[in-house]
């Protein structure tokens, strides 16, 4: 319900975003005062026609999914790549209804500010989520299974970075000495899986090891609608350079040899 | 004398098959562990069955099916770290009851090949009696604890090892033994001391010089503990033998090796090996070699092999 609110006010705040941007770019080219010659209102009514359609696009991009990250180059790519589409909209929209054209340097303004601003609000909205996600209770109380090298980088990145995904407890299948890993307790072997699971309300498991249970683990999330993960580690893929893609329609993971950056777009 | 049996283990290696079920409860070769047995021990003596709160549920099911009158002692715990071990369970046994009385000792996952009541037959109290396998490889008898016995006198126990890394011997420590009733106030004793010692009330018989014999025995013996060693189990005991249940049902399937369906299942269409699919399963077009498929199973269209299926599962190919 938590996460619920907060992506509505996210969407709904984007949605303001772009045309608050849309509004800055035309008082900088026109100047701070309602031109006659150009008025505001016909030009703010298509940018909020266009602005579902850029959400709607932005979306697309995966850049409101719980776990992007988004102060990084590739998301930054994404949100100009639907600022791109949400200004040829605008422009279409605008030519379409009133059939005018108007400055072309308003358009380059429109895509820089909505851009730029989307890129820097969403930073700072990802933190806010993330600080009201992790709050006690935690929204998504997340299952570690397996103690291991990768699963212990994994607790100590999710914790250090307030992932969403707030690990809350640590099963492994042949059982450890350990209490805890960075205060996340280990509560015992595998057979406490559905105790943990109805006690901790958990919503996601990761599988870090123990991989001749992914068949049985898997089953237990699909009977309790949990989000199953599981590391490339659990199958040997240690050196984070599997890519998923797709053979003929199924995701596969995929371990190449190395290639030069450009042959990444073929 | 009275019969004790040791079922009140949580079986986490044999997870997810003892999720919802005590190991003594799996079945093998059409019952479960636990019957074969009881089906050994002579009728004329009482035996009683401790287990835990967990597993309760699934006893008492269990003892609808038994023709012989069983005690079950219900340790009131669902966790291990609660549980007040092994021995700990017989000597609370014997002080609630106030048990005065021989007692053999059994562990509930232990498949017996040899006659009980041949092993009573070789009790002479008040010498304690260990039954021995001789598993014949002194380097297979490293993975056990391994009986020593004197040269001069094999059927005397001189000693025990834990897992030697080179064993003296080919004789293993197995699950069955008897307690003569003089030394239950010694079980009483070192019970509050390490209660989940079982093996170590042997060695403290020996530090009292208390005589050990030793029963020595070659007939098959089984520790379930592992998903290896209960498919060698259930391998050993149906050996090349389809055992399908009258309530259920195979259609246009090849079964080879040892194969168990049991009832309410069905499986259409696939091919078995080395399998054990248990009580209302639905398998259609799969491939299964060497799986344990736990209860209300359905699969699709899926080769598997060398994998135990949580109950309840699920698995079509998409």
């Amino acid at each position: 319900m938590r996460y619920r609110c907060l992506l509505i006010l996210w969407l709904a705040s984007d949605l303001f975003l772009f045309l608050g941007s849309f509004a800055l770019a035309y008082f900088l080219r026109v100047g701070f005062i309602l031109s006659s010659d150009f008025p505001f209102g016909p030009f703010i009514a298509a940018a909020a026609m266009a602005s579902p359609f850029w959400l709607l696009v932005l979306a697309t991009t995966r850049t409101f999914a719980l776990g992007r990250r988004q102060q990084t180059l590739r998301n930054l790519a994404y949100i100009a790549y639907a600022s791109v589409v949400g200004c040829a909209l605008f422009a279409l929209l605008y030519y379409f209804l009133y059939d005018v054209f108007f400055s072309r340097l308003l358009i380059v303004f429109a895509f820089a500010i909505s851009t730029g601003a989307a890129w820097i609000w969403h930073i700072i909205f990802e933190r806010m989520l993330r600080i009201a996600l992790t709050k006690d209770p935690p929204q998504f109380p997340t299952l570690i299974i397996g103690v291991t090298r990768e699963s212990r980088r994994l607790i100590a990145l999710l914790k250090c970075s307030r992932n969403p995904l707030f690990p809350v407890a640590i099963l492994d299948g042949l059982g450890v000495k350990e209490q805890e890993i960075e205060g996340v307790p280990i509560c015992g072997k595998l057979n406490k899986l559905e105790e943990v699971l109805k006690e901790r309300k958990i919503t996601h498991l990761i599988q870090c090891s123990d991989l001749e249970q992914s068949l049985n683990l898997l089953s237990a999330c699909r009977s309790r609608a949990i989000t199953y993960m599981v590391l490339p580690s659990v199958f040997g893929i240690v050196e984070r350079d599997e890519k998923i893609e797709s053979l003929e329609g199924h995701a596969v993971t995929v371990v190449g040899p190395p290639r030069r950056w450009w042959e990444w777009f073929f | 004398m009275q019969a004790f049996i040791l079922a009140g283990g949580f079986a986490t290696r044999l997870w997810p098959l003892t999720e919802k079920r005590a190991k003594p409860l799996l079945p093998l070769a059409g019952k479960p562990i636990i019957t074969h047995l009881l089906e050994k021990i002579p009728r004329e003596i009482p035996v009683t069955v401790s287990t835990n709160a967990a597993f309760a549920e699934g006893f008492e099911r269990w003892k609808q099916t038994i023709d012989r009158p069983v005690e079950l002692i219900i340790e009131q715990t669902r966790k291990d770290e609660h549980k007040l071990g092994a021995l700990g369970a017989v000597a609370a046994w014997i002080s609630a009851r106030r048990i005065d009385d021989d007692l053999l000792l059994l562990t509930g996952d232990n498949y017996l090949g040899f006659s009980l009541a041949e092993f009573l037959r070789a009790f002479h109290p008040p010498h304690a009696l260990l039954a021995a396998h001789d598993i014949e490889n002194l380097a297979h008898a490293s993975s056990f604890g391994t009986v020593l016995t004197d040269p001069n006198d094999p059927k005397r126990v001189i000693g025990f090892e834990e897992k030697p890394k080179e064993s003296k011997t080919t004789l293993v420590s197995t699950g069955c033994s008897i307690l003569p009733r003089a030394t239950l106030p010694i079980v009483l004793e070192f019970a509050e001391r390490e209660p989940e010692n079982v093996g170590g009330i042997f060695e403290e018989f020996l530090r009292r010089k208390i005589a050990i014999d030793c029963f020595t025995f070659r007939e098959p013996w089984l520790d379930v503990g592992s998903f290896a060693s209960y498919l060698e189990a259930h391998r050993l005991l149906l050996g090349e033998k389809v055992l399908i249940d009258t309530d259920s049902t195979l259609e246009t399937t090849t079964c080879t090796g040892s194969v168990s369906v049991a009832a309410g299942s069905r499986v259409i269409g696939s091919e078995l090996c080395d399998t054990l699919v248990f009580e209302r399963c639905t398998i259609t077009d799969c491939t299964l070699r060497d799986c344990v498929i736990d209860e209300g199973c359905t699969l699709e269209g899926v080769d598997l092999r060398g994998k135990m299926i949580r109950a309840g599962t699920v698995l079509r190919l998409g």
